[in-house]
C-alpha cells in the first residue's frame, strides 16, 4: 500500500485534514468541552467543601483519583514507546502512528498531572512538594517515592512535550509554505523558521536520535516509580519487587489499546487508509498480544509468590482478590487483559477493524480495572480484619473521571483538525527513494 | 558574498539528482552555499560528507549537570531535616539517585534542545533568498556560487544534472 504513496500525497492527505471543520466537529469539541466544565464543577465544589465528598476513607484513601493518576500515566506510555523506541529500532510501522501516539502521551500526562492536584484536596499547598527556599525551612523529602513521582512525572511531561514539538517543526513548515494570511504567520512562528537546509538537518537528525535515546530509559524509569509509590510501602498486594516491571508492561499494553482506540477512528475520518495501513494496525495487535502475555505472567507470578512465600497475610489478600468483594471487578482485569487480547493471536481477527476496535477499547477497561483491583484491593483488605472496609466512588468522583476523558479527547480532538496528525517528514522517509516521488 | 560572485538555486526533483549534482559540484571551484531538503537525505549527507554535528556535546553536559544537580538537591534537603529513620543513613544512595537519574534525562534533553537551537540557528526568521516553497514538499535545492563570469557555465551544470534553474532572488 504505502508503495503507492508519493511527497505530494502523503502531503495532500494529511493537508486535507486541516481544511476547516463542519458543524459536527464543532459540536463534539463542545460537548467534550461541556465534560470538561462539567469535571472541572466537581472539582471546585470538592475544593469549597473538602475532599470528604469523595468516597475515600478509611481504610480506602486512594480511589479513583490515584486510579485515574496511574490509568492516564499508562496511556502516556505508548507514546514514547512507539515513537522513541521503534524509532531507535527502526521500525518502518511506527512512522503512520508515531505522531498521534505522542500526542496521545503530551495530552495523558497534562490529564495524569492534574489528580496529585485533585487528590491534595488543599490544592492551593502543592508548592509544599516544590524545592524551593522558605521561611519555614520545610524542605521536601526525597526519600519518599511520592516525591520521585513529582520529579519523574514532569521530567516526563518535559521530556514528551519536547520530543512532541520537535518532531512536528518540519511538519509545521510544510503547513507554512501552503497557508495563507494569520495562519501563515502563525506557522511560521511555530516552524521557528524552518527551512529543511542541510545544515538543520544534520543537527536535528543527531539531536532526535538523543532524544529517543535519553526518551527509552526514562519511559521505564517513570513507571517504575510510579509502581514505587505503592511497592516501597508495606500493604500486603503492594510490597512486591514485580510492580516496576509489572506496571511498565500494563502501561505499554494500555498506551498500545489507546493507540488503536484512536488510530481506527482517525483513519476512517480523515481518510488516512492509505498510510495507516492494515498491516500497521496489524503489528500494534501483535504487539497488544505480546504484552498481554507479559501482563498475565506478572499476574500469575503475583499469585505465585503469594502462596509460595507461605504469608498468610498475602495469600489471603491475592485469594480476597479473586473470590472476595471485588472478584468481579478482579475477573474483568483478568478477561479482559490476557484472555480477550489471545484473539488476536488469529489473523482474520486482527485484520477486522471492528474486531480490533472492540478488543482495543475492552483492554482499555481492563486496564482501569487493573489499576483498581491493585489501588483498592490491597488497602480494603490488609493486615487487620477490624480495619477492613469497603470503598465506592461518589458522584463527584465520576464526575471528575468522566471530566478528565472528557479532556484528554477534547485535546485530541482539538489537535488533529488544527495539526498534522500524521508526520508527514517521516512518512515520506519511509517510501523508496524514487526518482520521480515529487509527484 | 562577495561582489564579483553570483549565486544560483537549483531546484531538483530528485534526491539522486541533487546528491549526483553535489557530488559534481565538489569537484569544481564553484561554492555550495546551502542544500535544502524535505528530508533528512542520507544520499545528500554522503555527496556534502558534513562533519560530524556537535549536538551532543551540549547533551551530555546537560547529563552530567543534571545528575550531580538531581543528587545534590536531594542530598541537602534531606540534610536539611537531618532526621534519621530506623538507622538509615540521613543522605542515601540509592533513592536519590534515583532523583540524580531523572534530572540526568530532563537536563541532558534540555541541553539537547540548547545544542540544536544553538547549532542550527534557530528560530530564523528572514527569509534565506532562493528559498523555495517546493523544499518542504518534494523538491531539493542546490544553492551554489560561481564568479559572475562563470553564471551561464553553472546554470548549464546545473541544468545538465535535471535542476530548474532559479536566479531571481
Amino acid at each position: 500500500m504505502e508503495q503507492t504513496l508519493t511527497y505530494r500525497k502523503i502531503d495532500d492527505t494529511v493537508l486535507d485534514t486541516l481544511t476547516p471543520p463542519q458543524r459536527s466537529y464543532w459540536a463534539l469539541v463542545a460537548l467534550l468541552f461541556a465534560g470538561v466544565l462539567m469535571g472541572a464543577g466537581c472539582w471546585i465544589y470538592q475544593i469549597l467543601v473538602g475532599i470528604g465528598v469523595g468516597g475515600q476513607n478509611n481504610p480506602v484513601h486512594w480511589g479513583t483519583y490515584l486510579i485515574n493518576f496511574v490509568f492516564w500515566v499508562g496511556i502516556a506510555h505508548s507514546g514514547t514507546l512507539i515513537s522513541a523506541i521503534l524509532h531507535l529500532f527502526r521500525a518502518g510501522w511506527r512512522n503512520p502512528i508515531a505522531r498521534a501516539a505522542e500526542t496521545m502521551t503530551v495530552f495523558a500526562v497534562c490529564t495524569a498531572g492534574l489528580f496529585p492536584f485533585i487528590h491534595l484536596g488543599r490544592v492551593w499547598l502543592v508548592f509544599y512538594m516544590l524545592p524551593i527556599p522558605n521561611q519555614r525551612t520545610l524542605w521536601p523529602n526525597f526519600q519518599s517515592p511520592l516525591m520521585f513521582d513529582v520529579v519523574a512525572i514532569s521530567t516526563y511531561l518535559t521530556v514528551s512535550s519536547l520530543f512532541w514539538y520537535t518532531g512536528m517543526l518540519p511538519d509545521l513548515a510544510i503547513i507554512r509554505d501552503r497557508a495563507v494570511g494569520v495562519r501563515r504567520k502563525i506557522f511560521t512562528v511555530l516552524a521557528l523558521g524552518w527551512t529543511g537546509e542541510f545544515e538543520i538537518w544534520r543537527h536535528y537528525t543527531r539531536g532526535y536520535l538523543f532524544f529517543a535515546a535519553l526518551a527509552t530509559p526514562l519511559v521505564i524509569s517513570v513507571h517504575s516509580v510510579v509502581s514505587w509509590d505503592f511497592a516501597l510501602s508495606v500493604v500486603p498486594g503492594w510490597h512486591t519487587t514485580i510492580f516496576a516491571p509489572y506496571f511498565v508492561a500494563g502501561a505499554i499494553h494500555s498506551g498500545l489499546a489507546m493507540v488503536v482506540t484512536l488510530m481506527i477512528p482517525l483513519r476512517l475520518i480523515f481518510k488516512y487508509e492509505a498510510i495507516i495501513t492494515d498491516r500497521v494496525l496489524e503489528s500494534v495487535a501483535k504487539t497488544i498480544v505480546f504484552t498481554g502475555l507479559i501482563v498475565a505472567f506478572a499476574y500469575a507470578t503475583e499469585i505465585f509468590m503469594a502462596w509460595y512465600s507461605r504469608n498468610p497475610v498475602e495469600m489471603e489478600t491475592f485469594r480476597w482478590r479473586a473470590l472476595g468483594d471485588y472478584a468481579l471487578e478482579y475477573w474483568i482485569m483478568v478477561t479482559c487483559n490476557t484472555i480477550i487480547p489471545l484473539f488476536l493471536l488469529f489473523k482474520k481477527v486482527r485484520t477486522n477493524i471492528r474486531v480490533l476496535f472492540v478488543i482495543s477499547l475492552l483492554v482499555n477497561v481492563g486496564m482501569w480495572y487493573e489499576r483498581f483491583v491493585i489501588i483498592i484491593g490491597s488497602v480494603a483488605h490488609d493486615f487487620l480484619p477490624h480495619a477492613w472496609g469497603l470503598y465506592s466512588p461518589s458522584l463527584i468522583e465520576f464526575g471528575i473521571m468522566i471530566g478528565s476523558f472528557c479532556l484528554f479527547f477534547f485535546l485530541f480532538v482539538l489537535f488533529v483538525k488544527h495539526m498534522p496528525s500524521v508526520s508527514m517528514t517521516e512518512m515520506k522517509e519511509t517510501l523508496h527513494e524514487g526518482a520521480s516521488h515529487a509527484g | 558574498m562577495p561582489a564579483d560572485t553570483v549565486s544560483i538555486m537549483g531546484v531538483f526533483s530528485s534526491e539522486h539528482r541533487a546528491a549526483s549534482a553535489i557530488d559534481g559540484l565538489r569537484e569544481t571551484p564553484w561554492t555550495i552555499e546551502r542544500v535544502h531538503s524535505p528530508i533528512p537525505s542520507h544520499a545528500i549527507e554522503h555527496a556534502l560528507e558534513p562533519p560530524r554535528s556537535r549536538v551532543s556535546w551540549f547533551t551530555l553536559a546537560g547529563g552530567i549537570v543534571g545528575f550531580f544537580s538531581g543528587f545534590l538537591l536531594a542530598a541537602f534537603t534531606s540534610l536539611r531535616w537531618s532526621l534519621i529513620v530506623s538507622g538509615k543513613p540521613v543522605v542515601a544512595l540509592v533513592p536519590f539517585f534515583i532523583v540524580g537519574f531523572e534530572f540526568t534525562i530532563l537536563f541532558a534533553v534540555l541541553g539537547n534542545v540548547l545544542g540544536l537551537i544553538s547549532q542550527a540557528r534557530l528560530p530564523r526568521f528572514d527569509t534565506q533568498p532562493g528559498y523555495d516553497e517546493r523544499f518542504s514538499g518534494g523538491h531539493f535545492g542546490v544553492l551554489a556560487r560561481c564568479s559572475a563570469g562563470e553564471q551561464e557555465e553553472l546554470a548549464r551544470f546545473l541544468e545538465e544534472n535535471g535542476a530548474e534553474i532559479k536566479t531571481d532572488f
